[in-house]
């Protein structure tokens, strides 16, 4: 079963602490898209806490239709939406299907919307990830790459790269671990 | 935080973790803040390579939301399902059959009465019945031959011009026609 279903199920059957989860999975994705809509990063996190405490209310009527994140997705643009209004202002004329929302985020419409300061930290950020992919052993960087840019789950990866699923599972973990310390001096040096 | 709470959390981002495993993970979120942000540092992560961050800045709504839903009862859906699902259990030829067969009962004890309610009858010929003489032991119903066992003339009068009102009725509502055979003054 798909973990997210498997979380919704166990909010629905009364486990919030399975909402968190959802939350921390999606809460970066949520506040990327509203901030095309609403331009202000700090009235963004205002609107995405508005949009997931919709989503908490609406869950007894997932079913699973479509994906969580979908679901999400047109909660957080309809959120957006009478934000907008509410406030008088018109919303963006750029919508996007929600049948595409996964592939919503390098959509140009909002890319325009961030500040050169945000861009510029990106970019270092993605540098700095690439580079610690590029120094890890060639089996631990395959396996991350697979996962990451190629979207494949442990299973395929395993097919791949014909191993175990659980060496796959411990490469990605020792990737991300690496990656993660290359992310933490960034910050240190930033901060 | 141990190497394989770690590597429990980095697969939890990845959404490969199902049962038991993802029992221990909720619970681990649940007792160590140390592991939240671990968790939240692999998804930041990911989120970078994807393009879905903005900035070094890695946000955390899960305080504030939970904050806000504090209040909110936990659901019980689940346990609505389930006592939904014990009650609609029954498999859909089932139901289907037992629709029919309601269905056909129906339609049978309608046409049943309307045969019935015929003026003459004449759906059913009555020369077509057989009729076969059987040895009877005569059996003795009442001792007095007289259908009502009252004392008083004016009681017994009464109780009979009800019957004769009933099988009046009977007649005209088309439903106890067969009243009108047993009529109390016919067999007396």
């Amino acid at each position: 079963m798909n973990v997210d279903l498997e979380l919704v199920q166990r909010v629905q059957a009364g486990d919030k602490k399975a909402f968190d989860v959802l939350i921390m999975k999606y809460q970066q994705r949520i506040v990327h898209v509203i901030t095309g809509f609403v331009h202000d990063p700090v009235e963004a996190l205002d609107v995405a806490q508005e949009a997931f405490i919709k989503a908490y209310r609406a869950i007894p009527n997932f079913r699973g239709d479509s994906a969580f994140y979908t679901w999400l997705y047109r909660i957080a643009i309809n959120t957006s939406k009478n934000h907008l209004t509410a406030r008088a202002r018109r919303p963006p004329a750029v919508d996007v299907d929600a049948m595409d929302a996964t592939n919503f985020y390098d959509a140009p419409e909002l890319k325009e919307f961030e500040t050169p300061e945000t861009s510029l930290m990106s970019d270092e950020l993605q540098q700095a990830i690439h580079q610690a992919i590029q120094s890890l052993p060639e089996d631990t960087a395959t396996a991350i790459k697979l996962r990451e840019f190629e979207g494949m789950s442990y299973e395929e990866i395993a097919e791949v790269m014909e191993c175990p699923i659980g060496t796959v599972r411990s490469r990605i973990f020792r990737a991300r671990d690496a990656i993660d310390k290359q992310i933490q001096e960034i910050m240190g040096e930033g901060e | 935080m141990t190497v394989n709470q770690n590597e429990l959390l980095s697969a939890l981002v990845d959404g490969e973790l199902q049962g038991k495993e993802l029992d221990d993970a909720l619970q681990l979120l649940h007792v160590d803040e140390q592991a939240r942000m671990q968790l939240q540092r692999y998804q930041h992560a990911s989120d970078v390579l994807h393009g879905h961050s903005l900035g070094y800045q890695t946000i955390d709504l899960t305080t504030r939301i939970s904050t806000a839903l504090q209040d909110e009862a936990e659901f019980t859906l689940a346990t609505k399902n389930n006592v939904s699902a014990q009650v609609i259990a029954f498999p859909k030829q089932f139901w289907k059959q037992t629709v029919s067969l309601a269905v056909a009962a129906s339609i049978g004890a309608l046409a049943v009465v309307g045969v019935m309610n015929q003026p003459d009858n004449q759906l059913i010929p009555s020369h077509q019945v057989a009729v076969v003489e059987i040895e009877t032991t005569p059996m003795v119903v009442a001792k007095t031959g007289e259908r009502w066992t009252v004392q008083e003339q004016e009681v017994e009068e009464r109780l009979n011009s009800y019957l004769v009102d009933h099988n009046e009725y009977a007649g005209a509502s088309g439903v106890f026609s067969y009243a009108r055979v047993v009529s109390y003054d016919m067999g007396r």
